[in-house]
């Protein structure tokens, strides 16, 4: 039998607005998503300069990243390589894709060219927090909770104590970030496909 | 998860097989070293708008390669290149009984069919009704490994490696682990990667290739050029090794490390590759007076080199081992580069050689390293360390050493 893991926090980035386990954080009452992205940055009152250089897609999922682990993972409380990432979403990275090919006509950007594929945004999660553990990108037309629970449980059948996991998508002013903070040894909402769904559908 | 009764018993190389812009098999790969003969030129077989940009490429094209490889003219030129150097390899290896073994093919690519998909996406994008779907149904990298794993009937263990520029350094050593584990006797490891647009422009992008021949680790340097090809190892166990006529090394340490520091650039400190090249000679137990020739990663990209090369000063100086980068001949063939460095080291343990680097002139500025500049055989060898680094910091170090 696979150990009763917990899910321990949840957040969501949706519609200008952040919130966390339920509670509302942050609105943006912007319009655009880029001047979102910087307002819950500058809201975070945190100092990451290579925050600016991400496409829209990093800084999503990194800024909810930020949110769900602020006072739930203490440093230094699990070892890098105990702490798994496994997100989700349905447009990969096309919305960096596309700005990037219209950058072509006038010499294409390194800039922008690094951000064309999806599992770049865990990257930036990982050398932020500095985890080693597992990661996976699934790309999917809609958040499947089955399938969810199913990589996160296997994920964490070997090495992971902690994953973060969820949903980060993009594209153009389209998004929706729902992560989801999954631990072994503490108590939570008990992690199950059910659960998944039901606070993915919550936001 | 591998789940075998593990050992330390050691791993031989048995077998070693290639195909680059330098040779179709060893001996003429050998052959071009000797006579400095660099594989890069003008573009000729790959359809593309940068006819300014140097390649190193395979001298046939698809149809000669499919008879070379005898597989079927419409199959991925990864494919067809990967199917030469490995049969070479197996050929080489020469052992008898390989049927009653088990035997595993462990191949890296980072394209995968790529050129092929490329071939349909030109005609799809004009008529969306057209387009021959045959040529994007190998278009996933572990396709390619599969195709030639049938031509060479492997069957027991077959797997795909992609992590990049370090994609079959690491198939060589999880073939290695996957023979520690008990899992295999024989493995065929190594990686192949052919020329595609996609990967020119990626790097064109990046603005890290040389419209000159590259020039590694020199001052002047000023980027990298491509290639293609094919590059394996023939592992085998201790048990297997004991049966054979000839061998040419143990396959003594090796390690993976990342400095998660960008998609694509080494942190400038090289935190990755001293980690890379320290865990490896901890692996063989090995200090680092004991390497006595480094076959570099040595793309000449301005990044790369500096980083490389700060790494090897921190690790060995003041005692640093002979170094060169062969990629001054065969070009950067990516995925296959690990592969195809692994058979040149091995051959270098084995023979003594030391491979030139070619036009290097002016040392870099921040680094006094003098790579090798001539050809030299009977050099006596008892550890030779390989570097490949991948993009996304994942960086792998091997070391062969005297049987």
């Amino acid at each position: 039998m696979t150990e009763q893991k917990y899910i321990t926090a949840w957040c969501s980035v949706f519609n200008n607005k952040v919130a966390k386990n339920g509670m509302q954080l942050f609105d943006g009452k912007t319009v655009s998503i880029d001047e979102f992205v910087v307002g819950v940055y500058k809201y975070l009152q945190v100092q990451y300069p290579k925050f600016y250089k991400m496409d829209n897609l990093s800084k999503l999922g990194w800024l909810a990243t930020e949110v769900l682990l602020k006072d739930n993972i203490e440093k230094g409380s699990y070892a890098p390589e105990q702490i798994a990432v496994v997100l989700a979403n349905a447009n990969a990275s096309l919305d960096s894709d596309l700005r990037y090919l219209a950058s072509v006509k006038d010499g294409a950007s390194p800039a922008l060219f690094v951000y064309t594929l999806p599992n770049i945004v865990i990257g930036e999660i990982c050398i932020r927090n500095g985890f080693k553990g597992e990661n996976t990108f699934y790309i999917a037309a809609h958040f499947d909770a089955a399938m969810m629970y199913r990589q996160v449980s296997e994920t964490m059948g070997h090495k992971a104590e902690v994953c973060v996991c969820g949903w980060v998508d993009v594209f153009g002013e389209d998004y929706k970030a729902v992560l989801f903070l999954v631990e072994t040894h503490k108590e939570g909402i008990p992690f199950s496909e059910t659960n998944l769904k039901k606070l993915f559908e919550s936001n | 998860m591998i789940n075998g009764q593990y050992t330390d018993s050691p791993i031989y190389v048995a077998g070693a097989g290639i195909i680059c812009a330098i040779g179709n098999n060893v001996g003429e790969c050998i052959t071009s070293f000797e006579h400095g003969a660099a594989g890069m030129g003008a573009m000729t077989y790959l359809n593309s708008v940068h006819k300014e940009l140097p390649v190193a490429e395979v001298k046939y094209n698809n149809e000669e390669l499919a008879a070379m490889a005898n597989m079927p003219v419409n199959a991925s030129r990864t494919a067809l290149l990967s199917c030469i150097a490995a049969r070479e390899a197996l050929a080489d290896a020469g052992i008898e009984n390989i049927r009653g073994l088990r035997s595993g093919f462990i191949s890296a690519n980072t394209v995968g069919g790529m050129d092929k998909s490329e071939q349909f996406f030109e005609t799809f994008t004009a008529n969306r009704d057209a387009g021959r779907l045959r040529n994007v149904n190998n278009h996933e990298c572990g396709s390619i490994t599969e195709m030639v794993a049938e031509q060479l009937n492997l069957r027991d263990q077959v797997t795909t490696i992609s992590t990049a520029c370090s994609s079959s350094a690491n198939a060589i050593f999880y073939a290695a682990r996957l023979i520690r584990h008990g899992l295999l006797d024989v493995a065929v490891a190594g990686g192949t990667d052919a020329l595609t647009k996609f990967t020119l422009n990626g790097f064109n992008t990046l603005m890290i290739l040389d419209k000159e021949y590259c020039r590694p680790f020199d001052d002047t340097r000023a980027g990298l050029n491509l290639g293609e090809g094919a590059g394996y190892v023939v592992l085998v166990s201790e048990k297997v090794a004991a049966s054979l006529q000839h061998i040419y090394c143990r396959f003594s340490g090796y390690n993976n490390s990342n400095d998660a520091y960008h998609q694509t650039a080494s942190s400038p400190d090289g935190t990755g590759s001293y980690l890379a090249m320290q865990g490896a000679l901890k692996k063989a137990k090995l200090q680092p007076a004991d390497i006595d020739y480094i076959n570099l990663h040595g793309t000449g990209t301005q990044n790369n080199d500096n980083a490389e090369g700060t790494a090897i000063t921190r690790l060995f100086a003041p005692h640093v081992p002979r170094v060169s980068s062969t990629k001054s001949f065969t070009g950067h063939t990516l995925g296959a580069s690990g592969g195809i460095e692994a058979v040149f080291s091995a051959l270098s343990v084995k023979h003594g050689y030391v491979y030139p680097n070619l036009r290097f002139e002016t040392p870099m500025k921040e680094l006094q390293l003098m790579p090798e500049t001539s050809f030299v055989k009977n050099v006596p060898l008892q550890h030779v360390l390989s570097n490949s680094f991948g993009f996304g910091g994942n960086c792998t170090s091997l070391i062969f050493s005297k049987a």
